[in-house]
């Protein structure tokens, strides 16, 4: 099989655990090649567990992963090499330049030339200085050396634990930007983040990761599209025999009423013509119809953590 | 191996200010306490009577025995510069041991590192070598300070190779604690943990070693004290075999912190692998 043909990552009933805690439980994953995949998930859900894995941070329980075909646990410097990594909280020792640091990587890469001007060119379109010392960074540059050392050798495959975050909105474009260069020049990209709008933007694909469990895993625009519609009407005047002809509706349900018998949600499947042919008989002040967006689907996974 | 060579230049970049931190007052050490020797030698007559009244539990602490050796430039080197110098590089050892990786661990540092095509094996020997090196520059000015002494003293004549035939053993004995505290530091929960057994190995080591030298019943015990292996007297000739021993158990240790450090999880603070199994509420 060739490397195209490969998938990017390949997780089955992946197991790790930190004492008795176990982290993750039996994770089963796959990321085709050339695909941006995000990754959601609150702190502590497993998302960085799952990536340290991936590089063989740490040492899996049981279960298999593989990085292009490759074992993370046996061929790790060959899965490092594919590799450009943004971890969630980003160190870096303290007293070094920028310019310092980044060398030390790219040499550790063995980068050349290109290596040397892909990190000039990132440098200026995030708008860093390589002279500065770290330790006078702000945590949105620290961020930007990061995006840097993740993106300088043009890897085959993105690990980007928040990328976005501690960025200003420009840099949260930018940034967003170079994804979506990286998967035209044909890279694949795994990244978790808790700013849903933006994974909804450019993840081709998402998964949800509760406890250490996937609990969805789909093609995002699918994903937003399988959920039903949700509406919220105002009407005009207090009617109490419109409940009973809306309950009365197929696919239609009364999520919530008002006190008043004026607000109502409204929870609908399918077809919403013959809910708005039933809502027509009636006298309407407000009326919005929306699908829920990946954050809401998030929530919807997570009530009891967020309760 | 050039990756190993470019972990242990920056390593090295990294240790400049440690080693001019411990270099320097080693070497000032060696220009001060050398010349005292002229004193010591014009008061012989009076101090030989002072020394061979002391207890000997007090005198087992100026070298015991051997305590009367000060009134020569050989014995005065020993027992007034190179007897406290292990337990204070044994401390530098134990500090510096620990921190090589478990440091930058704890930092956060190593996780961002070890995400590059690097294998733990390149990191392990490029920090080692970076130690060794650190530690060669750190005695090398120890040694040089030392021969700056024994020019400024006028009754002292020693050539430079003959100064340096103790720092081979105070170099011997400050790797054997940082082998013993890397290692530590692969099994223990923290980097100061491990500094800290490491460190209670010298104190204990070195108290043990020096009143074996009055109380019969702890020469046994001294066996397993590295300081009994250091030669503070080496100008008068150094001995390979107890030089050995020292390398040996250092191979040893590092045999068991490369085999921890290998199979082991890299851990970040927050982790939550910092836990010792047995104390872990969860």
């Amino acid at each position: 099989m060739s490397d195209q043909n490969l998938p990017a990552i390949y997780a089955k009933d992946l197991i790790k655990s930190y004492g008795s805690f176990r982290a993750l439980k039996g994770i089963d994953l796959q990321v085709h090649s050339g695909e941006i995949f995000g990754f959601l998930g609150p702190n502590g859900a497993g998302k960085t567990t799952a990536i340290r894995c991936m590089l063989d941070m740490i040492r899996r329980d049981s279960g298999a992963i593989e990085i292009f075909g490759k074992d993370p646990q046996i061929d790790s410097v060959a899965v490092r090499d594919l590799c450009g990594y943004l971890p969630g909280e980003l160190r870096l020792d303290e007293n070094a330049s920028v310019k310092s640091i980044l060398n030390y990587l790219r040499r550790l890469r063995q980068g050349g030339n290109d290596c040397s001007e892909n990190i000039l060119q990132l440098a200026s379109r995030l708008d860093l200085s390589l002279e500065s010392k770290i330790k006078n960074l702000s945590k949105g540059n620290k961020q930007k050396l990061g995006i840097i050392a993740a993106f300088m050798h043009n890897p085959k495959l993105l690990l980007l634990d928040e990328p976005t975050s501690g960025l200003d909105p420009l840099v949260q474009q930018t940034v967003l930007e170079l994804v979506k260069e990286a998967k035209q020049s044909g890279a694949t990209i795994f990244f978790s983040s808790h700013v849903l709008a933006e994974v909804q933007s450019v993840a081709d694909r998402v998964a949800i990761i509760k406890n250490g469990e996937i609990v969805e895993v789909g093609v995002t625009s699918s994903l937003l599209s399988k959920r039903s519609w949700r509406a919220k009407i105002k009407f005009g005047s207090d009617d109490s025999g419109r409940k009973a002809m809306i309950e009365a509706l197929k696919d239609t349900k009364v999520l919530k009423v008002s006190d008043d018998g004026r607000i109502y949600d409204i929870g609908i499947e399918g077809d919403v013509d013959s809910f708005i042919k039933c809502i027509a008989a009636f006298e309407v002040d407000y009326l919005e119809i929306n699908k829920p967006n990946l954050e809401e689907i998030f929530l919807s996974y997570y009530g009891d953590y967020n309760s | 191996m050039n990756n190993v060579l470019t972990i242990a230049f920056y390593s090295l970049r990294r240790s400049f200010w440690i080693i001019l931190g411990w270099g320097i007052p080693l070497m000032l050490l060696g220009i001060i306490t050398i010349p005292f020797y002229d004193l010591v030698a014009e008061n012989e007559k009076q101090l030989r009577p002072v020394l061979n009244t002391l207890k000997p539990l007090l005198k087992s602490f100026i070298g015991g025995d051997e305590a009367e050796q000060v009134f020569t430039p050989e014995g005065f080197i020993a027992l007034r510069y190179f007897a406290f110098l292990p337990v204070v590089m044994g401390i530098f050892g134990s500090v510096y041991g620990s921190g090589l990786l478990a440091g930058d661990e704890e930092k956060g540092i190593l996780d961002f590192l070890m995400a590059h095509p690097i294998s733990r094996a390149q990191m392990f020997w490029g920090r080692l070598v970076a130690f060794f090196i650190s530690l060669t520059f750190i005695i090398g000015l120890g040694w040089l300070g030392l021969w700056l002494g024994v020019l400024k003293a006028e009754s002292m004549i020693f050539s430079p190779l003959k100064l340096i035939l103790p720092y081979i053993s105070v170099f011997a004995v400050t790797w054997l604690f940082a082998c013993l505290s890397l290692a530590f530091s692969m099994v223990m929960p923290s980097r100061s943990a491990a500094a800290m057994f490491s460190g209670i190995i010298v104190l204990a080591g070195y108290i043990i070693t020096t009143l074996s030298k009055a109380i019969k019943g702890l020469e046994a015990w001294a066996l397993f004290s590295p300081i009994t292996y250091f030669q503070g007297n080496a100008m008068v000739g150094l001995e390979l075999d107890l030089l050995m021993k020292l390398l040996i158990a250092s191979s040893l240790f590092i045999f068991f912190a490369r085999r921890g450090f290998g199979s082991r999880d890299i851990r970040v603070a927050g982790d939550g692998g910092w836990k010792i199994p047995l104390l872990d509420p969860r």
